[in-house]
């Protein structure tokens, strides 16, 4: 039995050996990464199958929990460490040609502890210990975003550092008002003691804690940093930052709310908060002309739906926001590295100046096709599925308000098939045909983009094997009594 | 007064974040936002160690006879501080090589003045 602490020590050892062996070559480094990420995904699809049987709880130094820091591995942790090592592999693939500028050793070094914070956060059971792997995350994404060292990259990485900074003080200042009320940081042992505590201060302190988490996930108040951080990274980076980064926040505060706190009672305000991003990054998104940043706005479109398919909090519900979060990672990866190589072939990031790109580029623009028809919900992409989900769970759920917020998202939809429509309609009809010669990517790029577009296809068509995976990391977030006797037996 | 008195290291605590948080989101100095994050991380420290203070406490160490269990310090809060100030150092020295490379670009420290990205 292999053990899944693996998961994270490998990225965090070869981040920090990586300099190393940099000494030994320089060509050696950007091999690292994609070691890594072959490694933490061949581990995750191993341990698939048997964590769906039974949970894989790991103690850290052999004490047992409460007293220890364990790692719980089960179908949520699981599934999210299957997307971190996907798309972490898919894109430090595509960094091996892409990143050449700069200190490119510092780059892999920081993209190693980036996912090494995504994993560590999604497998963890210890409040604090979440808290640490989640700084991790986030001090190596500020560190990425100023990467290039140019003037929208430093001014967007301090933005982000600031207010990220002050988020993760909010969820500190949670964490010790939990020590404080319940002396321990155990997740499953605050959730058994949850309801020991008179509301009021549990409010309070759930608050703090949405509220911090909230600011990395990008919702509707705190998303000021996300499209200039997101459109200033290179464009691996802003991959990175879309497909995985946020959606850990996402996570983060689903733990929070459905297995510490158990707090279905704000749900119906989270809701509406989720539709209230949606609506404003997809309206934010249709008047943007550079592309990355339409992109990034998209980002905190679907984040909102996430979260509201999250808040309806019924397991139909919280089966699509996690089918959503696997279609929007793939998705939203194949859309930036595919715009990546066109403003590298163009060198310019205005959506007019892609004219023509379906001839100069044909299978870079393919697959941003794929990736946007997958965004907007088009049949046979997997976006039909998880929006189709979403929708379903809404009006199951039934209520005046889920109605009106589905239809509120469902106006958001068409919003976003509007602009995504406009970018393809660029690429492929605008701008004269003569004289194009091609300029591909190249190979190493190509890849990712094959891998990514199949992925979405094949899961659109037979979303089976993923709804048998989904369906067991909705009953751990549905049950969080099982979670609790799992943990504490 | 009695409420002071039990309450202080809160209340400093809290005092120092919201401290913080007022120099984060009034000064145009962008030094001084990163002071400001500076006292926020001072806060919450504070906060977290006072959680586990006890008056005249002790280690939580048996070095002699007759220490009272009752007289001993939560040592788990000054783990936690000591990890959350690594972290907190590591974020301002980050936040200050930004300023610094900001500074080189734009010549100023004015965040009115660093102004290129928008909406």
């Amino acid at each position: 039995m292999v053990n899944p602490v693996l998961l994270i020590a490998v990225p965090l050892g070869l981040a920090f050996s990586l300099p190393i062996f940099g000494l030994i070559s320089k060509r050696l480094e950007k091999y690292l990464p994609v070691i890594a990420m072959l490694f933490n995904l061949s581990l995750s699809v191993y341990l698939v199958p048997r964590v769906l049987t039974h949970p894989i709880i790991v103690y850290i130094g052999g004490w047992a929990p409460p007293f220890g820091i364990d790692l719980f591995v089960g179908p949520v942790g699981i599934f999210f460490s299957v997307i971190i090592a996907l798309v972490g592999l898919l894109v430090s693939i595509y960094a091996m040609d892409y990143i050449k500028e700069g200190d490119t050793g510092k780059y892999h070094v920081l993209f190693l502890l980036l996912l090494t914070g995504a994993q560590g956060v999604v497998l963890t059971g210890d409040i604090f210990n979440l808290f640490v792997f989640y700084e991790i995350l986030c001090i190596s994404s500020y560190a990425l975003v100023g990467y290039l060292r140019d003037r929208d990259g430093l001014e967007s990485a301090i933005k982000y550092l600031v207010q990220g900074s002050i988020g993760t003080g909010l969820v500190l200042t949670g964490i010790a008002f939990i020590y404080g009320l319940y002396g321990t940081l155990n997740m499953a042992d605050i959730a058994r003691q949850i309801n020991s505590i008179k509301p009021a201060a549990n409010f309070i302190t759930l608050a703090l804690i949405i509220t911090g988490l909230g600011v990395e996930a990008a919702i509707f108040p705190m998303n000021a940093w996300l499209p200039d951080a997101h459109s200033s990274a290179p464009s691996s980076i802003s991959a990175i930052l879309s497909g995985i980064a946020i959606e850990i926040g996402v996570y983060a505060i689903a733990r929070v709310i459905f297995t510490i706190f158990g707090a279905t009672d704000i749900l119906s305000f989270v809701a509406l908060v989720g539709i209230i991003t949606l609506l404003v990054g997809e309206m934010s998104a249709l008047k943007q002309n550079n592309i990355k940043r339409m992109l990034a706005y998209s980002s905190t479109g679907q984040i909102g739906l996430i979260v509201f398919a999250f808040a309806i909090a019924t397991s139909y519900g919280i089966e699509a926001g996690l089918f959503q979060i696997l279609n929007h990672s793939l998705s939203k990866a194949l859309l930036f590295l595919a715009a990546g190589y066109m403003i590298y072939r163009t060198g310019s990031m205005e959506i007019s100046s892609f004219e023509g790109m379906g001839k100069r580029m044909p299978l870079t623009s393919l697959g941003f096709t794929i990736g946007a028809f997958s965004l907007i919900g088009l049949p046979p992409f997997a976006g039909f599925a998880s929006k189709f989900l979403i929708v379903k769970a809404a009006l199951t759920k039934g209520g005046g308000l889920y109605t009106c917020l589905i239809a509120l998202a469902l106006v958001a939809t068409v919003i976003e098939g509007a602009y995504f429509f406009r970018v393809v309609q660029v690429l492929y009809f605008r701008g004269s045909n003569e004289n194009v010669t091609r300029q591909e990517a190249p190979v190493v790029a190509l890849v990712p983009f094959f891998v990514l577009a199949v992925l979405i296809i094949a899961i659109g068509i037979y979303p089976g094997p993923v709804m048998h995976v989904l369906n067991s990391a909705t009953s751990e977030f549905v049950h969080r009594i099982a979670y609790i006797q799992g943990v504490l037996r | 007064m009695s409420f002071l008195n039990a309450n202080t290291y809160y209340i400093a605590a809290f005092g120092l974040i919201f401290i913080g948080l007022y120099i984060v989101m009034a000064k145009k100095n962008l030094v001084k936002v990163v002071i400001g994050l500076s006292f926020v991380d001072s806060g919450i420290n504070l906060l977290l160690i006072s959680i586990g203070y006890i008056k005249g406490g002790t280690a939580p160490i048996f070095s002699r006879p007759g220490i009272s269990p009752l007289k001993m310090v939560d040592p788990i809060p000054q783990a936690l501080v000591l990890t959350a100030i690594v972290i907190g150092v590591a974020v301002l020295a980050l936040a200050l090589s930004l300023v610094v490379k900001l500074y080189q670009q734009y010549g100023t420290l004015d965040i009115r003045k660093i102004r290129g990205l928008k909406w």
